[in-house]
């Protein structure tokens, strides 16, 4: 059977390259039709050959497509695997990996962001103020077609939780959509770099911000807010891709009717079964300002017709304000995307004690479970485990560990709770020692990639443990509301890093690298097999997808904690991009000059972080590879 | 007797070292206004201003019952949400020795009841002035700034840096200059 | 001379007139502390009649009359023989007092422990300066009551009552219902009690706090259940809206000045808990924990000078005009 796969493989790496070989030839000239039809015989033919022998673990064909070599939103395809089928950069050859050229964005705050690529376009968006940068690829150092700078209010500055940061744009139908800090989304023409529409939906005087990248689904654009440490109540809002009105509005706390919860809704568990648990399982009014903020990823399934959302922390951080499970926090929605209709819930942590927000992302899968072929998603989550959840259903099927984990002693797959453990249960007053995974996760929102080739998901992110201590907390709207003093350690073994390969199939990892510091950039994997990730010191990495061999590594000028892409240029060849700039939780001791003297700065993130300000300096940079 | 007067003399001035301070806890106006404008900058064309100077700023920076009041309102209003415990996060720390907009006592009132544009916001209205006072030499005292004899000592809670007592100057970092 | 006695006699009766009524440990009005305090009595009675016996005994050795001293190096061995079982009977007598005691205060700790043991009904007070923060606990989170300074308590059921603080020990001591234990900030202590009949039963900080440690004190306020049931939903409503203009102004001035940035009004954007919950603070019968009865008068005073009413608390004076502090005591008054 693997054999097979492989033959498989290497006759559809062998038509890649033949058509990339045309590709060169060709050029853009009216060849590029022959080409056209070429590759479609190959891949008729591949197809006929790898039949017998598709990969066993495989997104759905809807959720992603075949790749067209262009990045038009951040997680690549529906499905969120960031798996790329160009193989022209291989394990042989990556090594030779040169930069092709680099951009500033002037900003010097975390690059968080995945680049896009559009046709000849690549388009970056900035953290604050939010600059649209569009690069002409078609011309000799990418040369600035045009910017669009939609000016948010600087205030917005003061009620942003761990850095001004902007987690990406995404493109749909010639336009080009992202979020500013101050609560906008807004719709540029991805040619002309002018404004289509502008709708404000947040209100940073209740301390709401918009960081994450917005999502287009079937002519919506898909937003959520940010906010969890201000007491912010989280929704989710579906804008008419045309005009920018709001469609629909899913609040994660509430009233069913506010949550959309309907007839529709029928969760796999029975303690999420119940009228108005967004409201009942909260002290009085605590849900109003109860956080469960959207702020991460989105995945949308086209055969089930279905889009999947995490939601946030509930707030306060100090769980003694808010007794009960804290509805529908720290979970993820099945929803409707016509109506935002809740098709089920699944809550990883019930009342969180540790800021365990839900927002990761979802790998969209369909592979064999035992013995049965099943639609899963599969979700590297920040309380420490990788769960692989039924996506028609909201069943957990597996959930397993992938790092130091004492904060919890598993997850009870008859009732789907997650087995707390006392110990390290937070109060007022009291200081609780080494808890694991600390309030940032093992792994935050940093995504995750999936290779079908390999059936493995590499995921980058934290090893770091931490002391907590309530305090007296009071909700002044628009100010922090956590109420939590929080001292972060390195975990077990010193690194505080890792980059963990996870073997879906066999719910162990595979390879483990370890790393000085917090992965917080996004991975990326592709057919060639090698996987991108960056470091806060500022290197960008290849690795070997098979084995996590070190392949090549280039230091860029500040800390990497953006999202690489790959993708095909104008001449036909593979690029790989990433965004250079330190910042974001972990980085802000470095992006805002931060205090480590503090144990506590940075909701505790600079006390790990202490020697970060002594590796690299702020600063934003695009950095775009080619071989030679 | 004459061994007498000595001890009684003694035992007097220790009973003197019982009295620390006045609690003020009304607003106490012989102490001035503390309400004159501060420049947010040194540029000043046609010659210097002369510093602010207010019998209150000196009062308040003082006086170990406001540093201590200050210290407790600077986590009730949750200004340690933003600074953390002087260290900074969604805003800039405040135990460094960089000061955006003024280090002076008049400055940093000024900068927490006006707010300053890139996120700080304003509390006036929402802070009685004595207490933005109180907040505002609680700021120093985090740099280090206020006498150590009247910053507050260490809290029972979680070690998270030295007590204000012993901050050093964030300035000269403990050495001479 | 006689006359003198007869003052300090009185003089000395006038303190125990305070031992009865709605703060008193000898005026049991519950299990709780009737156990404690019949030890009270027990202990009292049983040391007055060992100190009146030694003291009898003390007296008769003096007036005896003294017999003259033989050879000292002689010993009477019938006499010494007399002494010992004396002095050993003194012995054994007291260390079985002392036994039996040390048995009956044990003894009565078991019956305290098994108050609440069934309790139905927690309540978690936690102690601020100075002020105390009572929470209903529901298994049902959206029923969970937070109220200040007044405990309203079913009569005839146990309760159970869970004690903590946040800044520095307190120690809740109601005497007519139960015996005093301290509220420790970061530790849980439990403390168990029941009120026997409906009554107003008042409690007082027992561990010295602060400034207004004297100014810390509590209403227990046992009703019958059906009342008490009431009670309980009524204070689960959001705070009424403001029933007139001059009310409505008070609500917005509340809302734009300082009183937002700690207290909380159900219903409203004010959400602060580092002060009394205000969402029903009319319905309560008295002011700063205890300080003042509610009057619309006292809530006027208390605005608009905490710090001459209660000095050192941490409600600050508050720059108001006559029209704004009247604004905002007549939407707190409508506040039931």
């Amino acid at each position: 059977m693997k054999q097979v796969q492989q033959v498989a493989v290497k006759i559809w790496g062998a038509c890649q390259r033949g058509y990339k070989a045309m590709a060169r030839i060709d050029g853009r000239t009216k060849l590029g039709m022959i080409g056209w039809t070429l590759l479609a015989g190959f891949a008729l033919v591949a197809g006929a050959v790898a039949q017998p022998a598709e990969p066993a673990i495989r997104p759905p064909a809807a959720a992603a497509p075949l790749d067209d070599g262009q990045w038009t939103m951040p997680a690549k395809n529906y499905a969120s695997t960031r798996y790329s089928e160009l193989a022209e950069i291989t394990e042989d050859n990556v090594k030779t990996l040169q930069v092709a050229f680099t951009f500033s964005t002037g900003v010097n705050k975390g690059q968080e962001a995945a680049p896009l690529v559009v046709g000849d376009t690549i388009y970056i968006v900035t953290p604050f103020p939010n600059i649209l940068y569009a690069l002409d690829l078609a011309r000799p150092g990418a040369p600035m077609k045009w910017k669009f700078e939609p000016n948010p209010e600087p205030a917005a500055q003061g009620v942003a939780c761990c850095d001004v940061v902007n987690r990406g744009a995404a493109f749909s139908n010639g336009r080009i959509y992202f979020n500013t800090l101050d609560g906008h989304t807004i719709a540029v023409d991805a040619a002309t770099g002018k404004p289509v529409w502008n709708t404000h939906i947040g209100n940073i005087n209740i301390g709401e911000t918009i960081t994450m990248a917005p999502l287009i689904v079937k002519g919506k654009v898909l937003v959520g807010n940010s906010g969890g440490e201000m007491g912010v109540r989280g929704w989710i809002k579906a804008l008419d891709a045309g005009d920018g009105h709001v469609m629909w509005t899913a609040y994660s706390t509430g009233p069913d009717a506010e949550v959309l919860i309907g007839p529709d809704f029928t969760p796999h568990y029975d303690m999420d079964k119940g009228k108005d648990l967004g409201v009942t399982s909260w002290p009085p009014d605590a849900w109003k300002i109860g956080g469960g903020n959207v702020w991460g990823w989105i995945s949308y399934d086209p055969d089930l017709d279905l889009i999947f959302h995490g939601t946030g922390n509930p707030g306060p951080w100090n769980p003694d304000l808010r007794p009960g499970d804290n509805k529908w926090t720290s979970g993820i929605f099945a929803r409707d995307p016509d109506t935002g209709n809740a098709k089920w819930f699944y809550q990883w942590t019930p009342h969180d004690l540790h800021d365990y927000d839900g927002i990761n992302e979802q790998v969209l899968l369909d592979m064999t479970w035992q013995g049965k072929p099943r639609k899963v998603l599969v979700r590297p989550e920040r309380n420490g485990y990788v769960y692989l959840l039924d996506r028609t259903t909201g069943e957990v099927l597996s959930a397993v560990p992938f790092g130091p984990v004492n904060s919890s002693k598993g997850v009870d797959l008859k009732t789907g709770r997650l087995i707390v453990n006392p110990e390290k249960e937070t109060s007022t007053g009291k200081v609780v020692r080494n808890i694991c995974p600390t309030a940032s996760g093992l792994k935050d929102w940093q995504p995750s990639a999936f290779s079908p080739k390999t059936g493995l998901l590499y995921i980058p992110h934290n090893n770091l443990c931490m002391d907590e201590e309530g305090v007296e907390v009071n909700y002044i709207a628009g100010t922090p509301y956590v109420g939590m003093n929080v001292r972060m350690i390195a975990g077990p073994g010193g690194h505080r890093g890792a980059f963990t390969a996870w073997d879906v199939a066999a719910a162990k990892p595979a390879w483990i690298l370890k790393e000085n510091f917090p992965v917080w950039s996004g991975a990326v994997v592709t057919a060639g097999n090698v996987v991108f990730y960056g470091t806060m010191e500022g290197w960008f990495k290849a690795v070997s997808a098979t084995t996590g061999k070190l392949l090549w590594q280039f230091k860029t000028s500040s800390g990497i904690i953006g999202q690489p892409i790959t993708y095909r240029g104008p001449d036909g060849h593979q690029y790989v991009a990433i965004l250079s700039g330190v910042g974001g939780w972990a980085g802000a001791i470095v992006s805002g000059d931060l205090d480590p003297r503090d144990a506590t700065a940075a909701l505790g993130f600079a006390n790990v972080m202490k020697d970060l300000k002594d590796v690299t300096t702020p600063g934003g940079t695009l950095y775009v590879f080619r071989l030679p | 007797m004459n061994r007498c007067l000595p001890l009684l003399l003694f035992a007097m001035l220790a009973i003197a070292g019982c009295q620390r301070e006045e609690r003020d806890t009304r607003p106490q106006s012989a102490l001035g206004s503390g309400k004159q404008p501060t420049p947010v900058t040194v540029l000043t064309p046609g010659g210097e201003r002369p510093s602010p100077s207010d019998n209150k700023a000196a009062a308040f920076e003082a006086n170990a019952f406001h540093l201590s009041q200050g210290k407790r309102l600077f986590n009730w209003f949750n200004c340690s949400g933003c600074h953390a415990n002087g260290g900074g996060g969604m805003g800039p720390a405040l135990m460094d020795k960089k000061w955006i907009y003024g280090g002076a006592i008049e400055s940093i009132h000024a900068t927490i009841r006006d707010g300053r544009p890139n996120g700080m916001p304003s509390f006036r209205d929402r802070v009685p002035d004595d207490q933005i006072w109180e907040l505002a030499a609680f700021v120093r005292s985090l740099s280090g700034n206020v006498p150590s004899s009247a910053a507050p000592g260490r809290d029972d809670d979680m070690m998270v840096h030295p007590s204000e007592n012993r901050l050093p100057n964030a300035a000269t970092l403990g050495k001479s200059p | 001379m006689r006359r003198i006695w007869v003052m300090c006699g009185a003089a000395s009766i006038l303190p125990l007139a305070g031992c009865s009524g709605w703060q008193s440990a000898l005026d049991p009005k519950g299990p709780a502390a009737g156990e404690l305090a019949w030890l009270i009595w027990f202990f009292t009675a049983l040391c007055t009649l060992v100190w009146l016996l030694v003291m009898i005994a003390l007296i008769m050795t003096l007036i005896r009359r003294a017999r003259p001293i033989g050879d000292p190096l002689v010993l009477d061995a019938t006499s010494e023989r007399h002494k010992t079982r004396i002095v050993f009977a003194a012995l054994g007598a007291t260390a079985v007092i002392l036994i039996g005691l040390t048995l009956l205060s044990f003894f009565a700790n078991r019956t305290l422990a098994v108050i609440g043991s069934d309790a139905a009904l927690t309540i978690r007070v936690t102690g601020h300066q100075w002020w105390w923060e009572v929470r209903y606990e529901n298994s049902q989170p959206n029923r969970i009551l937070t109220t200040a300074n007044e405990i309203h308590i079913p009569a005839g059921e146990p309760v159970r009552f869970i004690l903590t603080s946040t800044d520095v020990i307190h120690s809740f001591w109601v005497p007519n219902l139960a015996g005093k234990l301290d509220l420790i900030p970061g530790h849980e202590n439990v403390l168990d009690l029941k009120a026997d009949k409906p009554g107003v039963y008042r409690g007082q900080c027992a561990e010295f706090c602060g400034a207004q440690h004297a100014n810390m004190s509590t209403f227990v306020i046992a009703e019958p259940r059906p009342i008490f049931d009431a009670w309980l939903n009524d204070q689960l409503r959001p705070a009424a809206p403001p029933a007139s203009p001059e009310a409505k102004a008070g609500h917005d001035l509340f809302l734009k000045r300082p009183c937002v940035m700690c207290h909380k009004i159900g219903g409203t954007m004010a959400g602060g808990s580092v002060a009394p919950d205000l969402t029903h603070v009319a319905s309560r019968q008295t002011l700063a924990a205890g300080t003042l009865t509610m009057s619309r008068g006292n809530l006027a005073a208390w605005i608009a000078d905490p710090q001459g009413i209660k000095p050192g608390a941490y409600m600050p004076v508050v720059d108001l005009n006559g029209d704004e502090l009247n604004a905002i005591v007549a939407y707190l008054e409508g506040l039931r």
